[in-house]
C-alpha cells in the first residue's frame, strides 16, 4: 500500500514485514504506526551486493533480512532533526544566573556542539566545583553571575534542574566580565585579570584546549 | 588636623590640592609602606580607567593627612553590608537545620548566621535563639551578588569578643553616620560625639552595643536611664549637635527627668 505523506499519531504506516521502524514510529501487533504528527520519510537501505548468479545451482531465496528493509520515520520539523537533550557525561556550556553560598544556578545553553532550543536550568553544587578541598570552596571565588562555564552533566536531577560539575581541569569558567565591565583574560587556574584596569578577580578557570 | 571639610555631591571632582601626597623621604623609610598608600574610606571610589577619585555619596569630604586617608562623612541612607562591620540584627527564624536568618535593615533580604559561628558551638550544642531575639554579630561575607553572612565569633581566635545574643534592653534607631562616629576609636576628637561619655559622667549606669546598621542597643536596670540614653542619642542625631551642645543637652535632659 502506498504510505501516506503526512501522518497523525496512531496512523497505520505499513506492516513490519515491509518496513523497518525509525524515529517517530512504533510497532503494534506487527504493524507500524506513527507516534508523532509530521511528514513521513522512507529511507532505502544501502543495497547489498546481488548474489552471484550461478547457472547450475538452485539457491533458495531467503526472506529479506531486517538490514535490507527500507526505514520509515516520522518527523515534525523540515530538517528532520531530533530535539537534543543533555545526557549524563555530556559537556555543556552554560551561563551563571545567580550564586548562593551552597550552589550556583546556571542556564544550560549549548550541549556538545548543538545550541539548545530551550534553556534548561542546572545546578552546580559547592562540592562539585573542584576535585580537591571540596569543603573549603567559596562560591564567590569560583563563579559570578554572568560568567560562561563549561561543565559536565553528572545527573539528570529532578523536575527543575540538571546537576552539573566542574571538578576537572578543563571544566570551569571560560569567559568572564570584570566589575568594570571589560572581558577578562585568564592568568592561572584561579584568576582572571582585567586588561584595562589590571585588577584580578578570582574564578575557577577552565584550562584552555 | 581640622582643615576645611568641603561639601561634595556624588560625581563631583575633588580639588587635587586636597589629596594628601606622600612626602619624598617618606617613600624611602620602612614604615612608610603604609604611609605612601592613599587609603579611601566609605563614600569614595577610585575610577581605575581615568585615575580619578570620585565621591559616591553626598556629604563632607574629610582628609586625614597624618594617616593619608580620605572619606566622605554622610548622614544616613540604607545600610549596605561590608565585611568587618559589627551589626545588630534580629533573628527571623532558624532554617535548614544549621542557619539563622537575621534581619539587618527593613525591606532588605535577610543575612545568614550559621549555628556553628558562635563561641563553643558544636553539632551537639547549638545556640538557642528564638525568633525576635537580638544578636550582635560581625559581617563575614558581603558582596552585591549574595546575601550577607554573619558570624558571632572571631575567625582567628575562636572567641566571641563581645559578640553574641543581646539579652534584655532595648534598641534605638540612629542614622548610619552617627553609628559610624560612635564606633570610632576616638569618637570625641574625630567623630565629634561624646554623648555617651557625658551621660556616664552624670551618674547613669548603662551598657550599650552599637551596630553599624544604625541600631544602638541599651540596657540598664532603670527604665528611665534607658529612655534617657535613647533620647539623648536621637537628639544628637536630629539636631546635629556639636560636642559642647551635646554636653548642654545631656544636662538639660537629666534635669528634666528628675
Amino acid at each position: 500500500m502506498a504510505q501516506p505523506t503526512m501522518a497523525i499519531p496512531g496512523q497505520l504506516l505499513g506492516p513490519a514485514s515491509k518496513y523497518q521502524p525509525g524515529p517517530g514510529t512504533h510497532i503494534h501487533e506487527a504493524n507500524l504506526y506513527s507516534s508523532l504528527l509530521g511528514t513521513v520519510n522512507v529511507t532505502q537501505p544501502p543495497k547489498a551486493p546481488a548474489p552471484v548468479k550461478r547457472l547450475n545451482k538452485i539457491v533458495p531465496v531467503a526472506a529479506p533480512t531486517p538490514a535490507e528493509l527500507p526505514t520509515i520515520s516520522v518527523s515534525f520539523s523540515a530538517k528532520s532533526k531530533r530535539e537534543v537533550l543533555p545526557e549524563v557525561n555530556n559537556i555543556v556550556l552554560c551561563r551563571v544566573l545567580r550564586i548562593t553560598p551552597r550552589q550556583a544556578v546556571v542556564a544550560i545553553l549549548i550541549c556538545g556542539e548543538t545550541v539548545l532550543e530551550a534553556e534548561w536550568q542546572g545546578l552546580i553544587r559547592v562540592q562539585d566545583v573542584r576535585a580537591t578541598e571540596k569543603d573549603r570552596v567559596k562560591i564567590y571565588e569560583s563563579f559570578r553571575p554572568g560568567d560562561i562555564v563549561r561543565a559536565e552533566v553528572i545527573s539528570l536531577g529532578d523536575q527543575a534542574n540538571y546537576y552539573l560539575s566542574t571538578a576537572k581541569n578543563e571544566l570551569g569558567v571560560i569567559m568572564a566580565t570584570s566589575e568594570a565591565g571589560n572581558t577578562m583574560i585568564p592568568i592561572s587556574w584561579k584568576e582572571y585579570r582585567d586588561p584595562e584596569t589590571g585588577i584580578s578577580e578570582l574564578r575557577k578557570v577552565a584550562k584552555p584546549y | 588636623m581640622e582643615t576645611e571639610r568641603p561639601f561634595v555631591l556624588p560625581g563631583d571632582s575633588i580639588d587635587p590640592s586636597l589629596i594628601p601626597v606622600p612626602r619624598q623621604q617618606d617613600a624611602q623609610t620602612q614604615n612608610s609602606k603604609k604611609q605612601a598608600v592613599l587609603r579611601l574610606g566609605p563614600g569614595l571610589r577610585h575610577m581605575a580607567a581615568t585615575g580619578a577619585i570620585v565621591p559616591t555619596v553626598p556629604g563632607q569630604l574629610v582628609v586625614d593627612g597624618r594617616k593619608r586617608s580620605m572619606w566622605v562623612e554622610s548622614k544616613g541612607g540604607r545600610y549596605v553590608a561590608s565585611v568587618g562591620d559589627v551589626v545588630i540584627g534580629q533573628v527571623q527564624r532558624s532554617a535548614g537545620g544549621d542557619l539563622f536568618y537575621v534581619n539587618l535593615s527593613p525591606y532588605t533580604s535577610n543575612a545568614i548566621l550559621p549555628h556553628l559561628a558562635f563561641e563553643g558551638a558544636s553539632k551537639k550544642t547549638r545556640p538557642q535563639l528564638a525568633p525576635g531575639a537580638l544578636v550582635y554579630a560581625r559581617v563575614s561575607l558581603a558582596n552585591r551578588h549574595m546575601d550577607p553572612e554573619l558570624e558571632c565569633v572571631s575567625p582567628a581566635t575562636g572567641k566571641a569578643d563581645g559578640l553574641g545574643p543581646l539579652v534584655g534592653g532595648t534598641v534605638f534607631d540612629v542614622s548610619l553616620g552617627l553609628a559610624r562616629r560612635l564606633l570610632m576609636a576616638r569618637s570625641r576628637e574625630e567623630g565629634q560625639v561624646a554623648v555617651l561619655d557625658f551621660l556616664g559622667d552624670e551618674g547613669l549606669a548603662f551598657e550599650t552595643a552599637i551596630g553599624r546598621n544604625g541600631k544602638v542597643w541599651v540596657r540598664s536596670d532603670s527604665i528611665k536611664t534607658m529612655i534617657a540614653v535613647g533620647r539623648a542619642l536621637q537628639k544628637t542625631d536630629e539636631d546635629d549637635l556639636s560636642v559642647d551642645d551635646q554636653r548642654k543637652m545631656v544636662k538639660w535632659l537629666i534635669k528634666s527627668m528628675r
